[in-house]
Formats: C-alpha cells, sequence, structure tokens
C-alpha cells in the first residue's frame, strides 16, 4: 500500500490489522516530504522529533489495546498561523520569523489529542493576506499539478501538501475563502466550516469575525472525520459554539430528496471561465442524477459582498495586527532614536508589502468621517448579504456554486492587488454571512486539464448537510486527488528522533 | 481620487508604519484603486437596515467568572523579546531624542 494514498479510514485499518505502525506512518511521511517538499514547497518547519514522539504514543497504546483518537497515526500538518508549542509560528512574515511558540492553538491541540502525527508548519501568505501564497517572506509555494502555477491560497501549503500525498489531511484557516480556493487550485477536499464550530484560540486573527479553521483532505470522509476531533465549544473562545452534530456520521444518507439551489447570477457572472462554469453544471446533473431537486435561488446583494469584505476584513486586520509593537515579540529594526520611530521602522520592515496595505487600508476606512462612509454601511450591507441566505436556506437544503472563477493561474500572472481579490468572488460572501461551505474536487477543466472544484454551501450550524451532499456528489467522480508528483517514488528519510524505540514490527508500507 | 500623497502620509502615521517617498507613491495609487472597487457599499440605501458585526446572532459580552487561571511564567512571556533587561522588556525612550 502506498503512504501518500492513504486516507483516514486505511490508516485505522492498517493500524489495527498491524499492517504497519504509526512509526512506520511518520517515517513514509517525512520520506515524502523529503521526495517531493524541494519541489512543492509547502512546509516551513518539519517537527520529526514530534511526529515520532507521538508516533510512539500511538503504537504504545495500540499495543496495550487502549483505545485510540480519532486520528491516532494520521500525519497532520498545520497552516503557520496556528500556534504550536515549541515550533515557529511565523505567518510566513519576517516580522514573526525568529518567534516560538509558547503556548498551542485550541485545534492542533484537540488534533494532537486525538492521535495525530504533527509533521510541521505550513505555508501561507502572510499574515494569511493573498490567494496565491506568492506573499510569502519565505518564498512560494508549488502547485504539484503544475510547478508554474500557484496552489492558491492563503493556505496554499496546507492544500499543497495533501495533493502532493506528504500529508494525510490538514488544517488552514480560511478569511475570505482561503480553506477553499486552495482546495480547490490542488484538486483535494477544503472545508470551512460555519464561524464558531472550531475555536480560533491559538490561530493568530486576521478578521475576527470572519476567520474560521477548517480541514484538508484527499477525501470527503478524512475531511469529516478531521473536524469532528477540532470542532467544538472552547472557552478560551467566545465565539466558539457547543456541538452535538457527528460530522461523520451521515455521509452514506445520500441526496434523495434533497433541494440542492443554484444562484443564476453566479453562473453568468462575468470574468468566470466556461470550464468552470461546464463543471459545476455537470456537479448539480448528477446530484440531480441522484435524486436531489435543482431549485433557483437568488442572492441579491452578494453582488456587493467583495466590497464589504475589502472594508470589514482590512479594518479588523489593522486592529489585530496592531499587536506586533516590536515590543513584547516580533521583528524589531535596530537603532531607532525613540519608542515612536522603532514602531515606524519595526512595522515598515518586518510587514510585505500586502500586510502593509490592508493594514494602511483599515487604518484610513476606520478614521473620522470615513468609517460612516465605508465601515457602518459594510456592517449593514452585511445584514443584507445574510438575509439572502437564510431566505435561499428556506427554500434549499444546500447551494451549489463555483469555488474560483478560473483554475489555478501561474506565479506573477495577476499582478494588481484589486484583480486579485476577484479570484474569491464566490467565497467571500460565505464569511461575511458565517455559513459553511466546501471545496470539492470535480475537474479536471475541460479547457486547462487542471483541478476545478464546486463550492456546497450550508445554512448556519448544519454542516453535516454539506458533508452529505459533497459525500453523494463525490461518488460520481473517479478523479485522481493526488497530482501525479505526489504518486511518484520515494527514497528513506534520513528525519530520524534520537534514541527512537519500535514498539512493535510492522510490515512494509 | 480619494486619497492625495499627503493623506496617505498621515494613515502611515496613525498605522505606525514608516513609508518612504516612493512607497507613499505606490500606496497612494493602490489605495486610490481600491477605494475605487469598494464603491458598491455607497450605492445602498441602508435606512432602517440594522448592522451586523459578527455572524453570530445574540451573541454578545460572553464572560468567565473571574478567577485566577494558570498563564505564562514571567521567563517564557520574555522568551520572544527582541531586547530585554533585568526581566523587563527594553524599549528605546519614548520622548526620543536623548542616549538609551
Amino acid at each position: 500500500m502506498e503512504y501518500s494514498a492513504l486516507s483516514i479510514v486505511d490508516i485505522q485499518a492498517g493500524l489495527a490489522a498491524k499492517i504497519f505502525s504509526a512509526y512506520e506512518l511518520a517515517e513514509a511521511a517525512f520520506a515524502a516530504i523529503e521526495a517531493r517538499d524541494p519541489q512543492v514547497h509547502a512546509f516551513l518547519e518539519l517537527t520529526p522529533e514530534l511526529a515520532f514522539a507521538a508516533a510512539n504514543r500511538v503504537d504504545v497504546a495500540l499495543a496495550a489495546g487502549e483505545s485510540c483518537g480519532i486520528l491516532a497515526g494520521v500525519p497532520m500538518a498545520f497552516k503557520d498561523n496556528m500556534n504550536q508549542m515549541g515550533t515557529h509560528t511565523t505567518c510566513a512574515s519576517r516580522m514573526l520569523e525568529s518567534y516560538v511558540s509558547p503556548f498551542t492553538a485550541t485545534c492542533v491541540a484537540k488534533a494532537l489529542e486525538a492521535g495525530a502525527l504533527p509533521l510541521g508548519k505550513l505555508n501561507m501568505d502572510e499574515f494569511a493576506f493573498g490567494s496565491s501564497t506568492e506573499t510569502s517572506a519565505f518564498g512560494r509555494t508549488f502547485n504539484p499539478w503544475d510547478l508554474e502555477r500557484v496552489p492558491g491560497g492563503s493556505s496554499g501549503g496546507s492544500a499543497a501538501a495533501v495533493a502532493a500525498g506528504m500529508a494525510t489531511v490538514t488544517l488552514g484557516s480560511d478569511t475570505g475563502g482561503s480553506i477553499r480556493q486552495p482546495a480547490a487550485f490542488c484538486g483535494v477536499v477544503g472545508f470551512k466550516p460555519t464561524y464558531g464550530v472550531v475555536s480560533r484560540y491559538g490561530v493568530v486573527a486576521f478578521g475576527s469575525s470572519l476567520d474560521q479553521v477548517g480541514p484538508f483532505g484527499k477525501t470527503v470522509a478524512d475531511v469529516a472525520a478531521t473536524l469532528d476531533a477540532i470542532a467544538g465549544r472552547d472557552p478560551r473562545d467566545c465565539t466558539s459554539q457547543e456541538s452535538a452534530t457527528i460530522f461523520s456520521a451521515n455521509l452514506e444518507q445520500g441526496v434523495k430528496g434533497l433541494r440542492i439551489g443554484v444562484v443564476p447570477a453566479f453562473m453568468d457572472a462575468e470574468g468566470v471561465d466556461p470550464e468552470i462554469i461546464s463543471a459545476t453544471k455537470g456537479a448539480l446533473a448528477n446530484l440531480e442524477q441522484l435524486g436531489a431537486q435543482i431549485v433557483e435561488v437568488e442572492l441579491p446583494n452578494a453582488a456587493a459582498a467583495m466590497a464589504a469584505y475589502y472594508v470589514i476584513g482590512p479594518c479588523e486586520a489593522f486592529s489585530n495586527l496592531s499587536r506586533f509593537d516590536s515590543v513584547r515579540y516580533g521583528y524589531r529594526e535596530g537603532g531607532a532614536r525613540d519608542l515612536g520611530e522603532q514602531y515606524e521602522q519595526s512595522r515598515a520592515h518586518g510587514f510585505g508589502p500586502e500586510a502593509v496595505r490592508r493594514i494602511m487600508l483599515g487604518s484610513y476606512l476606520l478614521s473620522s468621517g470615513v468609517y460612516e462612509t465605508y465601515y457602518y454601511p459594510a456592517q449593514q450591507v452585511r445584514t443584507l448579504i445574510t438575509s439572502d441566505y437564510v431566505r435561499a436556506f428556506e427554500q434549499v437544503d444546500a447551494i451549489i456554486t463555483p469555488v474560483s472563477p478560473r483554475t489555478a493561474f501561474k506565479f506573477g500572472e495577476i499582478a494588481d492587488p484589486t484583480s486579485m481579490y476577484l479570484s474569491d468572488m464566490f467565497t467571500i460572501s460565505i464569511n461575511i454571512a458565517g455559513n459553511g461551505g466546501l471545496s470539492l474536487p470535480v475537474g479536471p477543466g475541460e479547457k486547462t486539464g487542471l483541478p476545478v472544484g464546486v463550492q456546497i454551501i450550508g445554512p448556519q450550524f448544519k454542516d453535516q448537510n454539506i458533508l452529505r451532499v459533497a459525500s453523494a456528489l463525490e461518488s460520481c467522480y473517479s478523479i485522481a486527488r493526488l497530482a501525479p508528483l505526489g504518486t511518484g517514488p520515494v527514497g528513506t528519510s534520513s528525519a530520524r528522533p534520537p534514541e527512537q524505540t519500535q514498539p512493535h514490527e510492522g510490515g512494509a508500507l | 481620487m480619494y486619497l492625495s500623497e499627503k493623506d496617505v502620509r498621515a494613515i502611515a502615521t496613525y498605522a505606525r508604519i514608516g513609508l518612504d517617498d516612493t512607497q507613499v507613491t505606490t500606496m497612494t495609487i493602490d489605495l486610490n484603486n481600491i477605494i475605487e472597487s469598494l464603491k458598491p457599499i455607497t450605492a445602498y440605501d441602508l435606512t432602517d437596515v440594522e448592522p451586523t458585526f459578527h455572524p453570530i446572532a445574540g451573541l454578545s459580552n460572553v464572560m468567565r467568572e473571574d478567577r485566577v487561571q494558570p498563564g505564562l511564567t514571567h521567563a517564557a512571556a520574555l522568551a520572544n523579546a527582541p531586547e530585554q533587561q533585568s526581566g523587563s522588556f527594553r524599549i528605546p525612550p519614548i520622548l526620543g531624542g536623548g542616549d538609551a
């Protein structure tokens, strides 16, 4: 069995049958990373000592016949805006280049408690500002399907690590599409659940009323199982909600009798590639074939979501990024004559151009007089957008839209910031309203041959509806989830912790 | 044009970001383009529309019991400081000009 092709269910079965050990899974994961990451650059830091220690704990528990968590032995990696004690958490920014986390984010802690093997930290757009992972201060990530193209962003490393078969599942964060768009570009499943499903404690904040953490995986079942491990109320994040939902429970229920919404204005939107529309129509036809009823719904105010987002997001980012003061942590430019100059020089040199742009925009939009023209009205428009979704979900159980107007673009192809912002045109309104959205691969595209995703949106806190529809739709496609690069041969990893013991002998992986 | 270079310098001061002249010029162009794209917000009649500041309806002022909880140790809190002295964060003079 090939490591890269393994799902969580495969790993659980393989461990139970002693076909392989968790230790061997960790070895296989680092071998895959050593073989492929020099080309992909999904990882900013590797943590083999933590992964092997976790693997040993899993193997010991299994040998003793103890029950293990949902993610026992699952090789996993985290976006680099997630604190994990003792690791660097850089947000792909020079500002945090030397920052070492003194604590662990709740989503990471829960994954580790569930038995995941932490492989390392993943590349991203700096502070999650971007849609291509090109703004990382530590080098771009390459799309495993075509190394001349971007993996999407901001969670580009999280998507690429799964598509290249280096990690079984990963976590990302999504403020305007940062899980769903890279998932679509890299041909994997990415799920941003409803705002409040997963705690954001310990995840470096970008837009506090928009940010949500979610999983990437090769299959809908992997994503659902990962969400089961990380969801739930956390007293340290007051927006996180109690959840009695078992996300992986209803995946086999099918869509017979469900009403699936399609938004005609989205299907006719300007600037969307025909291959994207064609793939979305194909998904709708498949759902109809499976017994769902397709219903047209209107989201009349969604057209203003982009503008509302580029008011609300930068204002919240401006506020959140004010903590980077070069005093308690973060980059410090030397030689300043006084504290004011130190702030200005450290922030000017610690933040990259897109971060500076968003901070400047937020600073302007929150200033007196401008607040009344843009910020407050944007929050009123948010009410209208949210009401659109509430009304639509009175008529349907889920809505299908494209994820991105096009497939993965080439490096440098979109240089103008406002054009780059358009790549999130179908994902942004969901963050504004707070609903969940999942990106499911339905490609390859007719024209480009690159991965295409469709977005499945559900009512707030009905994330199990989304997974149910995604699972049914997934069964209609027999497309590769691993990029060709992710199926190639790998050597033996040199990554080893000192003085390892192997609790039991496993077979060949 | 919404913003002049003078405006951009003032915003940079407020945001505590030191921009050089070239950056001010580029930033002025970028911000004006972005602000132009925000126009749809100003086209709405929003009379009687309440704002939504976050997506979870009915959530406000979540309080916890006022009890001492474990936190970072002194050493852990200082560990990431760019400069420290005698167990404190070290900064340059606040009022400027003098020798640190």
